[in-house]
């Protein structure tokens, strides 16, 4: 039943995601017709044959729907710029997106959790905000070029680009992840700020559990729930990252792909990238909502069928974030009183909108 | 003339017809040709489509011409010599062109070069959805296309059309294998599947990073010196700049003026330059309304602005000033044209007094009937290039500050802008086409019926000068015809602002030898010639 239900709404986000898509190249200025002829010569005859190739004089709800009727089926047409099927370019560009991605993301969780564990001293808490503060405010754009031109450029320790193993890696992603933890360790530090104050923490000391301790097992427990909830945003950033980062190092990746098709009104690829990218959104969302499930155990037995069900698969995961449950005040790991307290809906005291 | 090198001197070696005609230069620091390596090109620009047929970009050339061969090609003189073919003949009444092929010529899939494969090319360019383009515009006057033997192959045409020869050296008459045109998987996008005669094959290609050549080891003549040439797609200059500093790629191409000193500063790396062929880059003016549709606020606007002080200061003296449409490497440049008009003021102001654009508004611009001098040019953001935007406000303050002429620069997405050009919602017009034969971009530009002609003239002369000069086969008196065209629409008409004439650089670790330029083309020229001392 909620895997039906969760499939019904995904697929709605699908549609809707296509339409919205379709609806926006439509109303854009010029024609397809105009952007198949390019820079090059421009005939009647030249715009008859471009016309008739592609059925672009059938009117636009038909196409459209001839679109979804595809798409159902899988066919997900021929790329008007580049002449090949939209499904092989989206196939030869999405293992560099995606490894490009999970790096970048990993490396911007993990940069972000030691950051947040590390400078608890203030002074070290100002050095990190204010690095913080530069990275997000830095364009990617200027970061990759800066890590160019010392890694690559001048020391030689990392290739300039391509996708040939690890090490061409490393650029791109640190480049795209930097900005990344800077948000995310705002977010967590703040979350630990407000865990540190709970009554749980005052017990967890009482039973002489050294700070650190409280801090790594309880806290950062607390304030990993808005990261989570997070990771939707995240996801927006590293897509829209790549589309830079790809141009910087030269790289493959879906990003130049849909660059060039918007640019250029390439209906097929745009209505692709946008159907995919709502499908890794519904998919992430998903993921997150059962990311709750593993770090706040409250949530599991009585309320988790709701939490799931009830969690949207579009972008307002923050508001309907179960982490209000963790305001009931007591640690998951607190045994017996965490079954108990009902999910006060009292406050979003993890909300996450002080790092953004 | 058409190859300027700046650190390079310039070797030109007559090379054996098949080496896609480029001369060669070479440094010093390389020494004589050597056999084997893997050389490393960064490169701007990731081409639309591989296969020649569809081919549209200036800059996929350099890559066409690895695994692609023509039937003729040019040679630095700007006349035509056999490529592919062994010699040609025209009829005199100018409407046959007979080609009698090599016959060594095998394709890298194994199939023979023979006159049936050519035809076929030509009928697959000329069935319906495969390249309008190329059906509308260079084939136009093409009749039949006939196996006459074995090896010779018949062009009829319609009617006399020398632009025909340029369509035989061309990308877009590059012979692919008959096989592939049946078997490719992707014909229009081309790649490792559509196999050419060149000295080179594409094996590889990573879309968004990379293409990969080896070399042909069955080429009919000297083999290739380089076992292999990636082309890296680096679309940052300043990322190519910092690859070739650094050694991680050994030339790059599209250097720009504010990366050139880098280059020409450090001893181990040279820079030469190539000057295109076609047209210059021009503003072409509107005169379908006003307020162009007046000569004298055309001429006002010319001689507003001094052109080589914009170009100094945008392109920090690396750009070449153009005084006619036809770039300066053109054999069908009028020479007699520079110096002859712009960079006058006071003639400015007095021919827009005369005009009746005597008022001015608060701003300072000129003014009539309650109308501001406003001329609008729309950029297509896509095809921007060369700083190309940049040059614009400087001639926008020029033209203001000079004359009082409103000069309304907006650079767009290709929709907007070809929304724009379709309404006549626009009074400049910019363009440059890198059409080996000038002839060939005058006819899209200039003609009552070309296809770019955003000048809105109609006009009868141009119009018999244009067909005239694409029917003569005779190389003086088609000089002659263009000189006559060039005086019109330049001196007589007013109709364009040439600017400059748009060039490539290519970029190279000192121990690089044999790049250049394509002969009349002026654009990069494959890696055939190319070696990497050792």
């Amino acid at each position: 039943m909620i895997v039906l239900r969760r499939l019904f709404t995904g697929l709605v986000v699908l549609w809707a995601a296509a339409t919205a898509a379709y609806l926006a190249l439509i109303a854009a200025p010029g024609s397809t017709v105009d952007s198949i002829v390019g820079d090059g010569a421009d005939t009647p005859l030249i715009r008859a044959q471009i016309i008739h190739e592609w059925g672009l004089d059938r009117p636009a709800i038909v196409q459209y729907l001839d679109y979804l009727w595809r798409a159902a089926q899988g066919d997900l047409g021929r790329s008007y710029l580049l002449q090949r099927p939209v499904r092989d370019v989206i196939a030869d560009q999405i293992g560099p997106t995606l490894s490009l991605a999970v790096a970048a993301a990993a490396l911007g969780v993990v940069l972000a959790l030691v950051l947040a564990v590390t400078t608890r001293q203030p002074w070290a808490r100002r050095v990190s905000s204010t690095a913080e503060l530069v990275l997000v405010s830095t364009p990617p754009f200027l970061i990759g070029i800066v890590l160019l031109s010392v890694f690559s450029f001048r020391l030689g320790w990392f290739p300039v680009s391509g996708g040939d193993g690890l090490a061409s890696l490393v650029l791109p992603a640190v480049t795209l992840a930097l900005p990344v933890a800077g948000v995310l360790t705002q977010v967590l530090r703040d979350g630990i700020d407000r865990a540190l104050d709970e009554p749980f923490a005052v017990t967890a000391r009482a039973r002489g559990l050294e700070e650190r301790a409280v801090l790594v097992r309880h806290a950062l427990r607390h304030a990993l729930l808005p990261v989570v909830t997070l990771v939707g945003w995240l996801f927006g950033v590293l897509l829209g990252g790549a589309v830079i980062i790809e141009t910087v190092f030269g790289r493959p990746g879906l990003g130049q792909v849909t660059l060039a098709a918007v640019n250029s009104a390439d209906m097929p690829v745009v209505l692709a990238v946008v159907v995919f990218s709502a499908f890794v959104y519904v998919v992430i969302n998903t993921l997150a909502d059962l990311a709750y499930l593993v770090i706040d155990p409250r949530l599991r037995p009585a309320t988790a069928s709701a939490a799931v069900a009830s969690s949207p698969s579009s972008g307002s995961a923050v508001a309907s974030s179960p982490s209000s449950g963790s305001a009931a005040g007591s640690s998951p790991s607190s045994g017996s009183a965490a079954g108990s307290s009902p999910p006060s809906g009292s406050a979003l005291r993890s909300s996450p909108s002080s790092g953004a | 003339m058409r190859r300027r090198s700046l650190l390079i001197a310039v070797v030109a070696t007559a090379l054996a017809a098949g080496c896609s005609g480029s001369g060669g230069t070479d440094s010093a620091a390389a020494g004589e040709p050597v056999s084997g390596g893997s050389l490393t090109w960064g490169i701007e620009t990731e081409p639309i489509t591989l296969n020649p047929h569809q081919y549209a970009q200036a800059k996929a050339r350099l890559l066409v011409w690895n695994n692609f061969e023509a039937l003729l090609t040019h040679d630095d003189k700007g006349g035509y010599v056999p490529w592919l073919a062994e010699s040609y003949e025209v009829s005199p009444d100018g409407l046959t062109y007979t080609v009698e092929l090599r016959d060594n010529v095998t394709f890298s899939d194994g199939v023979k070069l023979d006159a049936a494969a050519v035809k076929a090319n030509v009928d697959q360019l000329l069935a319906d959805g495969y390249a309008p383009q190329v059906a509308a515009v260079q084939l136009k006057n093409l009749k039949s296309v006939d196996v006459a033997g074995p090896l010779t192959v018949k062009y009829t045409l319609s009617a006399p059309d020398v632009l025909i020869l340029d369509f035989l050296s061309s990308p877009q008459g590059a012979v692919v294998s008959p096989r592939s045109l049946k078997e490719a998987a992707n014909l229009k996008a081309g790649g490792p599947d559509l196999a050419g005669t060149g000295p080179f094959i594409l094996d590889r290609y990573t879309p968004g990073q990379e293409l990969h050549y080896k070399r042909n080891p069955s080429y009919r003549d000297r083999p290739a010196y380089l076992d292999e040439v990636t082309y890296r797609f680096l679309k940052e200059s300043s990322v190519r700049v910092g690859a070739l500093t650094s050694g991680q790629v050994q030339v790059i191409e599209g250097v720009p003026a504010t990366d050139q000193a880098q280059i020409t500063g450090n001893p181990a790396l040279t820079l030469s330059k190539g000057l295109n062929s076609g047209s210059a880059y021009s503003y072409y003016f509107n005169v379908g309304h006003a307020p162009f549709d007046d000569i004298r606020v055309r001429q006002a606007f010319r001689d507003a602005i001094d052109i080589d002080a914009v170009l100094k200061g945008v392109y920090r003296g690396t750009a070449t000033r153009a005084w006619s449409v036809i770039g300066p490497t053109s054999p069908l440049y009028d020479k007699s044209l520079e110096g002859t008009y712009g960079n006058n003021p006071e003639r400015a102001n007095a021919t827009l007094d005369a005009a009746g654009w005597t008022q001015r508004d608060a701003d300072g611009f000129r003014v009539k009937n309650g109308k501001r001098l406003t001329v609008r040019l729309v950029q297509s953001a896509p095809f921007v290039r060369d700083r190309r935007e940049i040059l614009a406000q400087a001639v926008q303050a020029a033209v203001k500050q000079s004359a009082g002429i409103d000069l309304h620069v907006s650079v767009v997405d290709q929709g907007t802008a070809t929304a724009a050009l379709e309404k006549g919602e626009y009074e400049v017009f910019d363009n440059s086409r890198a059409d080996t034969d000038a002839g060939a971009a005058l006819n899209l530009l200039l003609a009552s019926t070309g296809a770019i002609n955003r000048l809105g003239i109609s006009d009868k002369k141009v119009d018999d000068l244009l067909a005239r000069g694409q029917a003569s086969g005779d190389p003086a008196t088609r000089a002659g015809i263009y000189r006559q065209l060039q005086q019109n629409v330049i001196i007589d008409q007013a109709l364009i602002q040439p600017l400059y004439a748009p060039a490539d650089q290519i970029a190279a670790s000192a121990k690089v030898g044999g790049l250049g330029f394509e002969p009349t083309a002026g654009v990069p020229a494959s890696a055939y010639n190319v070696w990497l001392s050792k």
